[in-house]
C-alpha cells in the first residue's frame, strides 16, 4: 500500500491533500479537565512522520475501539489544520477510514524521518496568522478531489473564504469547535430559536435565550444571557445563516439538549454574530432520523428525530393546564417505510398552524419520546417541525408513500386512548377466536378490541327497560303501579319513564362467536331504531318489533369491545361490552388484509 | 360468445395481458378513450397502464368511470369483449382502482390459495 508522501508536509502547513494515505505510528491518549479524553496520533506518510494529529472527539471510539492502532493504515478523509498559540500546528481529524488494520501491516512503512516545519532554516511565519499560508481551512477530501486543487475556493468550501468578518479568525466547522481554542469563526444556520426565557431567585433576576445552529460538520446550542439577549435576540432569524465568534465552550449538559455535540456555547461580551447572506449550501437542519419501528427500543424521555408521512390528523383541541393555563394541542399519525405508525403531539402554535391536510412529508427534529399509550412523541418548545423538508429523506419517503406507502395501513405503537372512536390507525384488531386464545379480559384490567363481526342472534327478551326520565341519569326506575315511576337514584318519583335498551347480541367472524353486550346507542346502530321508537312498537306492535329484530341479523359491523373476566357466585366468565359500532369501511377493510396477506408472506 | 362464462375468467391488469393471450379474463380499469366509432375504448388500471378494448357491436350508450370488462386476450394484448359492466359509485364511494389492483396482485402472487385455475389446455 502506497503512502501519500508529503501529505504531512502540505498537511501541516495547512494546504490541502485529499485523500491522503498515511499510517498510524503511534496514539497516545490525553485525559483532559472535560474527563473526555483526546487521543493524539503519530502519522507516517512515508516521507515524514508528525505527532501533533489530533482525533476530534466525535471519533474517540475509533480509538476505544481499537480500530485505529498503531500501525494500521488509513484514509484521511477530512480535516482542519489549526496553530496553537505557541505556533505549532496540529491537525485534527473530522474524518478517517482504516484501509488496512494494523494486523495486515508489518511495521512502519518506508524511512521517515520526522516533519520539522520550515525545513531547512528557520521557519519563515513568526507572526500569525500567516498570510502566504492559510494556516486554518477545512478539507473536504471527497470534493477538493472531484473539483481539482484549484477549485479549493469554490462555493462548497465556504470556510476557505478570505473574507471572514468578525476578525482575523477563519471559518472553521462547528465539529472542530474545543474548549481550547478561541480563536475561530463559524458559519452556521440558525435551526431552532427559543423565547426569552427570565428567572428571579436569591441571587438576583435575569433571562436568558438560546439556539441551535448547523453547518455540513455538525451542531450545536448556543445560550445567551442578560446583555447578550438584548444585543443579539432580535438579529437571529431561524433559518438565517450567521458567522459566530468568539463564544465560550463547554462541556453540553446533555439534560437540557438534544444536540449531536459533546459542547455547547455561552455567548460572552466578546462574542460577535453577523449575518451571512450566501448561505444556500448549508444543510437546513442536521438530523439523525430514528426509524419509527425503532422507538420501541429507545428510552422514555429520549430526545430524537423522526421523518413519516402525516398520514391522519386530528382536531386542534384546547385545555387548560395545570398553572390554568389554556394550550392548544393537536395530535397527528406519523408514518414511515418501517410501516409502522406513531402519534405526535404538537402544542401551542405549532399546533394550531400545522397543517395536515395532503398528507404531507413531516420531520421532527428534537422530538421527546414518551411512554404514554405504548409508545408516543412530543414536540416541545425547543423541536423543530418541518412540513415537507427539502432534504432527501423527505423525497425518498414522499416516492415510497406515493408508491406503495398508501396502502400500507401502518401498525401504530401509540395504544387507542379511553373510547376515542373505532376507527384510526391505532386499533387493537382482533378475531373473535384470538380474544379467546389471547384471554384478553384475563388481565388485572379491561383490554380492548375491534373486530369486524357479523350479527347472528339478537335477543328480544329484555332488550328494553324503563329508565329514569331524568337528562343524566339512566337509572331502571320502578312501576309504583300507581301511574308513577319511581327513581332510587334520583329519590323521586316521575309520571313518566324512557325506555333504553341494553341488547344482548350473538355475534360471529369466521373463526368464532362471541355474546356481547350492546347498550343505547350501539344497541340503536345495530337495530337501526331508536330506542323510544322501539318501545312504542313493542307496546303496540309486536309483529313490527319482531320484524326489525329480523331486519338486523347477518349485518356486519366493525365492533369496539371491552372485555373483562367477571365473576358472579363463584362463576368467572368473560363480559363482552360494545363501546362503538360502526359500519365497514371496505376500503379501510381490504388495505388492512392486504396488509397482513404480505406480512404473512414475508 | 356464451362459453366465455363457463370457464374460470382471471382478474388480470394491463401489465398481466401478454401472458393471457387467447384465454378468458376479467379486466377493471378507468375508461380513458372511447373511439368515436364506438368499437373500440381504452381502460387505465390500477397501475395507470392503458389497455385497449374492442367490441363486436358499437356501443349504445355513453361511457364513463371504472368499468369491468370480460373477453378474449388477442394476439395483439387486446381485449376482445364479450360483455362489459359499468361500475357505480356506491354510496357516495368511488371504486379504488388501485387497491383493487393491489388485491389482484396478491392474488396472482399466491395461486395456492386462490386456486381460479385456468385450464391450459383451453
Amino acid at each position: 500500500m502506497k503512502l501519500s508522501e508529503g501529505a504531512i508536509e502540505t498537511l501541516t502547513m495547512g494546504g490541502l491533500y485529499p485523500e491522503a494515505v498515511l499510517q498510524v505510528l503511534n496514539i497516545r491518549k490525553m485525559d483532559t479537565a472535560t474527563g473526555l479524553p483526546r487521543y493524539r496520533i503519530m502519522m507516517n506518510d512515508g516521507r515524514h512522520t508528525m505527532s501533533y494529529f489530533m482525533l476530534s472527539t466525535q471519533l474517540n471510539s475509533l480509538a476505544e475501539e481499537n480500530r485505529l492502532e498503531p500501525n494500521c493504515v488509513c484514509l484521511l478523509k477530512k480535516s482542519v489544520t489549526n496553530v496553537l498559540k505557541d505556533g505549532r500546528r496540529v491537525v485534527i481529524i473530522l474524518e478517517i477510514e482504516v484501509l488496512k488494520p494494523a494486523s495486515e501491516v508489518p511495521g512502519k512503512l518506508g524511512e521517515p524521518t520526522p516533519f520539522v516545519e520550515g525545513q531547512g532554516g528557520k521557519a519563515p511565519q513568526a507572526a500569525e496568522p500567516t498570510p502566504p499560508v492559510r494556516p486554518l481551512q477545512l478539507q473536504n477530501g471527497n470534493e477538493a478531489a472531484h473539483r481539482g486543487p484549484n477549485r479549493e475556493y469554490g462555493k462548497k468550501a465556504p470556510s476557505a473564504m478570505p473574507s471572514t468578518p468578525g476578525g482575523s479568525s477563519k471559518v472553521v466547522p462547528i465539529a472542530s469547535l474545543n474548549p481550547y481554542q478561541s480563536k475561530w469563526t463559524i458559519r452556521a444556520r440558525v435551526t431552532n430559536k427559543s423565547n426569552i426565557r427570565t428567572w428571579s431567585n436569591s441571587r438576583g433576576d435575569g433571562k436568558l435565550f438560546s439556539m441551535e445552529i448547523v453547518d455540513e460538520s455538525g451542531e450545536i446550542r448556543i445560550t445567551g444571557f442578560n446583555q447578550e439577549v438584548d444585543k443579539f435576540y432580535g438579529l437571529i432569524e431561524v433559518g438565517k445563516v450567521f458567522y459566530i465568534s468568539k463564544g465560550t465552550l463547554k462541556i453540553a449538559n446533555k439534560q437540557y439538549s438534544s444536540m449531536k455535540n459533546d459542547y455547547e456555547m455561552t455567548l460572552n461580551g466578546e462574542s460577535s454574530v453577523i449575518p451571512c447572506d450566501d448561505a444556500c449550501d448549508l444543510p437546513v437542519a442536521h438530523c439523525d432520523f430514528v426509524a419509527i419501528s425503532e422507538l420501541e427500543t429507545r428510552e422514555k424521555d429520549s430526545v430524537l428525530d423522526v421523518i413519516g408521512v402525516c398520514k391522519s390528523v386530528d382536531e386542534l383541541t384546547r385545555l387548560t393546564t395545570k398553572a390554568s393555563r389554556e394550550v392548544s394541542k393537536r395530535t397527528f399519525n406519523l408514518m414511515d417505510m418501517s410501516g409502522r405508525t406513531v402519534s405526535v403531539t404538537l402544542w401551542g402554535e405549532e399546533a394550531e398552524n400545522f397543517d395536515g391536510s395532503g398528507q404531507p412529508i413531516v420531520a421532527i427534529k428534537g422530538a421527546k419520546l414518551s411512554d404514554f399509550g405504548g409508545r408516543s412523541l412530543s414536540a416541545s418548545f425547543s423541536s423543530t417541525v418541518m412540513i415537507n423538508p427539502d432534504i432527501p429523506e423527505a423525497f425518498k419517503l414522499r416516492g415510497w408513500y406515493d408508491k406503495e406507502g398508501h396502502a400500507v395501513e401502518g401498525q401504530s405503537l401509540t395504544e387507542l386512548r379511553g373510547g376515542g372512536g373505532g376507527g384510526g390507525a391505532n386499533t387493537n384488531w382482533k378475531t373473535l377466536s384470538d380474544v379467546k386464545t389471547e384471554h384478553l379480559g384475563h388481565g388485572d384490567k379491561a383490554d380492548y378490541f375491534s373486530s369486524i363481526a357479523t350479527i347472528v342472534y339478537l335477543r328480544k327478551e329484555n332488550c328494553l327497560y324503563q329508565a329514569c326520565p331524568s337528562a343524566d341519569c339512566n337509572k331502571k326506575v320502578v312501576d309504583q303501579q300507581n301511574g308513577m315511576y319511581r327513581c332510587e337514584k334520583c329519590d323521586k318519583e316521575f309520571p313518566n319513564y324512557k325506555y333504553r335498551l341494553i341488547l344482548s347480541a350473538n355475534i360471529a367472524d369466521y373463526g368464532d362467536n362471541q355474546w356481547v353486550t350492546c347498550f343505547q346507542e350501539s344497541a340503536e346502530a345495530i337495530l337501526g331504531q331508536n330506542a323510544a321508537y322501539l318501545g312504542q312498537l313493542k307496546d303496540s306492535n309486536e309483529a313490527a318489533f319482531d320484524e326489525v329484530f329480523q331486519q338486523a341479523n347477518f349485518h356486519t359491523f366493525v365492533f369496539r369491545s371491552r372485555v373483562k373476566l367477571e365473576t358472579y357466585n363463584d362463576e368467572s366468565r368473560i363480559k363482552a361490552t360494545v363501546m362503538d359500532v360502526k359500519p365497514v369501511d371496505h376500503k379501510e377493510y381490504s388495505k388492512r388484509l392486504i396488509m397482513n396477506i404480505r406480512k404473512m408472506a414475508v | 360468445m356464451s362459453g366465455i362464462y363457463e370457464t374460470p375468467r382471471p382478474r388480470i391488469n394491463t401489465s398481466m395481458l401478454s401472458q393471457y393471450v387467447s384465454r378468458p379474463v376479467c379486466f377493471v380499469g378507468r375508461v380513458e378513450k372511447v373511439h368515436p366509432t364506438g368499437k373500440t375504448f381504452t381502460l387505465s388500471d390500477g397501475e395507470g397502464k392503458v389497455a385497449s378494448v374492442e367490441l363486436n357491436d358499437p356501443l349504445e350508450e355513453e361511457l364513463s368511470g371504472v368499468v369491468e370488462v370480460v373477453g378474449m386476450v388477442t394476439n395483439k394484448g387486446a381485449l376482445m369483449a364479450s360483455a362489459y359492466t359499468m361500475l357505480h359509485e356506491e354510496k357516495g364511494v368511488a371504486f379504488d382502482l388501485e387497491l383493487y389492483n393491489e388485491a389482484l396482485k396478491v392474488i396472482h402472487d399466491f395461486p395456492q390459495y386462490y386456486p381460479f385455475k385456468v385450464d391450459t389446455s383451453g
